[in-house]
């Protein structure tokens, strides 16, 4: 029977030999489970309903919390009255900035630190006091009966008038959050030496980020150890900051975020939520539920900053780019938070270019501050860069794949250093020949010389990503029973992306053991391992070489056991499908669960660790997408017919969840060009107007194209790890809104420089071309 | 979150009127009216729920040859039945592409005729002149989704609804029950203007309920339709919307019903447009000179102007699909 059972080796796969101890291991020449398709392994749990998420938590005795939230863009709190709060049935816990517990504590937004409850609001939704009751119901009367008295103050809502002398001062300090300034070579001269110089200012619009499941977290307390639910991107980031906050010891705060229901970057931190709950769970001594609501979540756990940019560029005619000259206003909000963060990356790094300059100028305004999003600050610069590289390939007459080409640089510009690999070139070269650039160019100009109204237009993007290479620290234990399956611990999140997944699939390749006996235990402070948060696309080229390493301990020590079996030493052994062999003597040879020491002790434990990724070499994935489209020039309608993404994320993991990857991208990226916008009540209350999904609105099913395709472009890249992986789930929503931005062009022959185009901003446009 | 409120489920249409006290509302599928309940723009004390009044569902042809619709129909149910599709094919294209499938499921034609306005000042929490403060909030502030006619400069909500305008072009009337008596209301003269009652959407007392939407029969010579625009291409109101009920004897126009919506606060009947086709061929000139005599007397605000653009080239649009190909 347990013969039967035995999971080890079921494929009869072989298994990729086990360096020495000390050596790093070989690349993959050959994949046997890694590249293929497999399906989630927790595709059951999420689609039966059986995972739980943090939002799916009761506890028993759980009780429920709720945010007093200031309703102004700007106000002093003068009076904060919880007396008739406290009275009402049902609640067990009130805090507001007066309370003990809260009035020490500090929250943090990047290096400023201001307290927990601070009586300047300085934007709509700022929390000014909470409460916990019996229900949500209980929760949200008392919040209503809380007395509060605001001073209200004037407002400035506009990133592009937060420095000008009649707004108000946001901070103490001014309204300028920071500066950042680059250059290389000589930008005048690059201009005088080109023969076409071209400047445009572009807009984009903040975005935010609606995830499915709201930003929330259960919290208790076992007497001094406190335990939270929280959905979350990285587990040991919330550890690690409500610990700081809280002053308690790390071994005293577990955090468990199993499921979660995607944050795009707005939930790589804790929320101050976190600790109210906390705080909340500690006054009742019951443990605290707090999920906020939708309108919450858009007021206060971050957004893409809108961008305001100026963009100068040269090209001699044979399509040398010889200076980029940038600038961009964005606001962090009313706190620092990136407002421009990394938003001149493309400019500094895409396209081979000496003469370079950039300045940026991150701004407060009376809304809620920025969190990292998607690629922070990639979209934005790529909608100017990608459509002034269209626009000056038109000037001089070249073909705009034909202009990127020309200009791929050789290293990372950005960084004064090579990059591993790099799939600039065949990323723009594969995707045109895949997508039939050239002839749907033609097709579209001869069909817009027809006698018809619907336009069509085909547009492409390239990018890099600032980062994607992951690196170090991880660290993952993976466990192998006596009969051969195996348990993979490590702290990293799943945030949708398919971690699991694919990194059952590495833990699989290199044991050889089936994916399905495989059980990963994660993102849980208590019982896996330290993991940095799953953002940055970094998740699979951090994790993945570590769970190698992992699984090759486990290889390791297994030889070591079996030389006791075979009375040879380790150094000589090695595997050849589900058997321990000796090199030397093809007869002497040992099925890995008869190893006697495995069946012994029981369970082998390898610990894996990341190594560092090479020294003075830059690891970037690179993209480049395209996209067809028509356009109704009455009515301003528009409908994208297809996309086609061509990624160089380094080696594909698992082709499904790559996939899923590239078309989420893109149609994250239709709504940063098509549909999504935050709009702020910017001339009267500096209050948000579109707080629901039907006022914000992402893009349905209806907008985005059934046709998608996506074309890995895949280099072998054994020098940025040992999976030879690179991160995928940025790059793939970078290019997207410029690429269709330029396709409108060819479709409307206008330029479209402020996100989003929706009908609304089309019928303008259409009109003003008409009337202009 | 919803305030505290009672619920009851009568059994009889009677009974639901009588149950309707003046703190009472009426819910029919409960996905436009919970909403509201929750953004605190409507505070019953009681919701009298007309689910379980199976004489209100369903589809049927009148004694006169046409149809009546229960107010409890679902906006799905109407989308697919075939006498609708066949008679009134803009009813049915107007019903297909309310909000979203799940919505059309939920939703009633009651419902969805009686709906509050979008408006996102309305819908948020300002107390806008409409839920009884002193100020529009829209006119100075974010009116890209706003009227540009029939405000009145009071109000500028749009009314939301797709399946109002066919109704009002295809001269459906619809049949009231109150307390004390029946009445009989074209829904043409259902809505209400802003400079009539800035704070109503509809005509109807608080204790009465639609009960049946009843179209007349109609001739071979009708035909019909509605086109819908908006900001993305599903579970979206109109930015600009038109229902066509012309009567046509070959390619001329006999007589002609053109209703916009996204446009006013009321289902807006453009007689512009209508004057200028009835009595012409439906050719290039009398297209042209609809589209351009659509925005006649629109009043936009500053943020969308671009509205009367739209609504010519859709007139423009919308008129040719019943030209015949050779006049083209
Ligand atoms: C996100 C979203 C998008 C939407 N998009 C669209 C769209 O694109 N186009 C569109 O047309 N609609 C749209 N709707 C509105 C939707 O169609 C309506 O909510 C629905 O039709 C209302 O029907 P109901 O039966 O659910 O009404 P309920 O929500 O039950 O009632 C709505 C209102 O009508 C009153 N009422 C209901 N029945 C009667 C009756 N028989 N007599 C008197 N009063 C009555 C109620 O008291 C209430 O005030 C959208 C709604 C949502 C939430
Ligand atoms: S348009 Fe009407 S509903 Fe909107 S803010 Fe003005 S008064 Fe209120």
């Amino acid at each position: 029977m347990a013969e039967q059972k035995n999971s080890y080796y079921t494929q009869g796969l072989s298994v990729p030999e086990t360096p020495a101890p000390g050596e790093e291991p070989a690349f993959w020449k050959q994949t046997h489970v890694v590249g293929k398709r497999l399906p989630r392994v927790d595709a059951y749990e999420r689609v039966s309903g059986a995972a739980v998420y943090p939002s799916d938590i009761t506890l028993p005795n759980m009780i429920y919390g709720a945010v007093l939230r200031c309703p102004h863009p700007h106000a002093n709190v003068t009076k904060v009255d919880v007396s008739r709060a406290k009275k009402m049935p049902g609640v067990r816990a009130v805090i507001t900035g007066q309370t003990p517990e809260a009035k020490k504590l500090k929250w943090k937004y990047n290096d400023y630190s201001g307290p927990l409850f601070d009586t300047h609001c300085r934007f709509e939704g700022e929390a000014v006091a909470a409460v916990a009751a019996d229900t949500h119901f209980q929760a949200w009367d008392a919040v209503r009966a809380i007395d509060v008295a605001y001073e209200v103050l004037p407002f400035v809502a506009d990133h592009n008038k937060a420095l000008s002398d009649d707004a108000p001062d946001i901070h103490d300090s001014g309204n300028l959050v920071g500066t950042d300034e680059y250059e290389r070579g000589d930008v005048a001269r690059g201009f005088d030496a080109a023969d076409v110089v071209l400047e445009q200012e572009y807009h984009t619009q903040s975005e935010l980020h609606t995830p499915m499941e709201l930003h929330g977290c259960v919290a208790g307390w076992d007497k001094d150890r406190l335990t939270l639910w929280e959905s979350t991107q990285g587990v040991y980031a919330v550890q690690s900051e409500i610990a700081e906050i809280l002053n308690l010891p790390l071994s005293k705060v577990r955090v468990i975020g199993h499921y979660m229901g995607g944050g795009f970057g707005s939930k790589l931190k804790p929320g101050k939520y976190t600790v109210l709950a906390a705080l909340l769970a500690r006054q009742s001594g019951r443990p605290v539920k707090l999920i906020l609501t939708r309108e919450e979540t858009y007021l206060c756990t971050g957004n893409r900053p809108a961008s305001t940019m100026h963009l100068k560029a040269g090209v001699k005619k044979d399509g040398t780019l010889t200076a980029c000259d940038f600038t961009c206003t964005g606001p962090s909000g009313a706190y620092p938070a990136g407002g421009t963060a990394l938003v001149d990356w493309q400019i500094r790094d895409l396209y081979a270019c000496d003469n370079v300059r950039c300045a940026s100028k991150d701004v407060y305004i009376n809304a809620g501050p920025a969190r990292p999003f998607r690629a922070p600050g990639h979209p934005q610069a790529s909608w100017a860069l990608e459509q002034m590289m269209d626009d000056l390939a038109d000037k001089i007459g070249m073909d705009p794949v034909a202009l990127r080409l020309k200009n791929i640089p050789e290293i990372s510009q950005g960084r004064n250093q090579p990059y591993t690999t790099t799939g600039l070139k065949q990323c723009i070269e594969k995707g045109a020949e895949q997508f039939g650039w050239k002839k749907a160019v033609e097709r579209a100009k001869a069909h817009n010389q027809t006698d018809t109204h619907i336009k069509r237009g085909v547009g492409m993007g390239a990018c890099v990503w600032f980062v994607g290479g992951g690196g170090p620290p991880s660290t993952v234990i993976i466990k192998l029973f006596r009969d051969g399956s195996v348990n993979l611990n490590m702290g990293a999140s799943d945030i949708g992306t398919g971690t699991k997944t694919v990194m059952a699939m590495v833990a699989a390749e290199e044991l050889g053991v089936a994916p399905e006996v495989i059980q990963i235990e994660h993102a849980d402070t208590e019982t896996t391992q330290y993991a940095t948060p799953s953002g940055g696309s970094k998740t699979v080229p951090t994790e993945s070489p570590t769970v190698r390493n992992a699984a090759i301990a486990v290889k390791r020590q297994l030889l070591e056991m079996a030389s006791e079996d075979l009375n040879v030493p380790a150094s000589d052994l090695d595997y050849e499908g589900a058997q321990i062999i000796s090199r030397n003597d093809k007869n002497k040879r040992i099925k890995v669960t008869d190893v006697s020491r495995l069946k012994k002790r029981g369970v082998v434990v390898g610990v894996g660790y990341r190594g560092p990724n090479p020294p003075k070499k830059s690891v970037n994935p690179f993209a480049a997408q395209f996209c067809e489209l028509a356009v109704n020039t009455k009515t301003g309608e528009m409908q994208i017919l297809r996309f086609l993404s061509a990624n160089d994320s380094g080696r594909v993991l698992d082709r499904l969840t790559y996939d899923n990857q590239v078309f989420g991208g893109i149609v994250m990226g239709i709504g940063f060009g098509m549909t999504e916008f935050r709009q702020l009540d910017a001339r009267q209350t500096g209050r948000l107007c579109n707080r629901n999904w039907h006022d914000y609105k992402l893009p349905t099913a209806l907008d985005v194209p059934v046709d998608m395709e996506s074309l890995p472009i895949e280099i072998d890249d054994p020098e940025a790890n040992n999976t030879g992986t690179k991160g995928l789930g940025e790059p793939v929503t970078i290019p997207t809104a410029a690429a269709i931005a330029n396709a409108l062009f060819m479709a409307t022959g206008i330029r479209f420089t402020r996100a989003p185009v929706n009908p609304i901003e089309m019928r303008r446009h259409l009109t003003a071309k008409k009337e202009g | 979150m919803l305030p505290d409120f009672s619920y009851i489920q009568p059994e009889t249409v009677k009974e639901a009127v009588d149950a309707l006290t003046d703190d009472a509302v009426v819910c029919a599928g409960g996905s436009d009216l919970l909403g509201c309940m929750r953004e605190g723009i409507i505070t019953p004390a009681r919701v009298v729920s007309l689910e379980a009044l199976d004489q209100l569902k369903g589809i049927t042809k009148t004694p006169e040859g046409g149809l009546a619709i229960g107010a409890m129909t679902t906006i799905a149910d109407i989308a697919k039945n075939p006498l609708v599709n066949s008679m009134y094919p803009g009813l049915a294209q107007g019903a297909r592409q309310v909000a979203s499938p799940q919505l059309r499921n939920q939703g009633t034609i009651g419902g969805n005729l009686c709906q509050k306005p979008r408006c996102w000042y309305y819908r948020g929490e300002f107390d806008c002149l409409r839920k009884g403060g002193k100020l529009c909030y829209a006119r100075r502030g974010q009116h890209q989704f706003h009227a540009i006619f029939g405000h009145d400069n009071l109000c500028y909500i749009t009314h939301p609804s797709d399946t109002a305008p066919p109704l009002v072009s295809l001269n459906a009337r619809v049949l009231v029950k109150g307390p004390e008596k029946n009445r009989t209301i074209p829904v043409a003269q259902l809505h209400v203007a802003p400079s009539f009652n800035p704070r109503a959407e509809t005509v109807l007392e608080p204790k009465e309920i639609i009960t049946r939407v009843v179209l007349p029969p109609v001739s071979e010579n009708l035909k019909s339709s509605y086109r819908k625009v908006r900001a993305r291409r599903a579970w979206d109101f109109a930015l600009a919307g038109v229902a066509l009920a012309l009567e046509m004897d070959g390619d001329t126009v006999l007589d002609a019903r053109v209703v916009l919506s996204g446009a006013a606060p009321i289902p807006w009947r453009s007689s512009a447009v209508e004057k200028t086709i009835i009595g012409h061929q439906l050719n290039r000139q009398t297209i042209a000179a609809a589209a351009a005599a659509v925005t006649k007397n629109a009043e936009p605000l500053e943020k969308n102007t671009y509205k009367t653009y739209l609504f010519e080239g859709m007139i423009e649009e919308e008129l040719a699909r019943f030209t015949p190909r050779d006049q083209e």
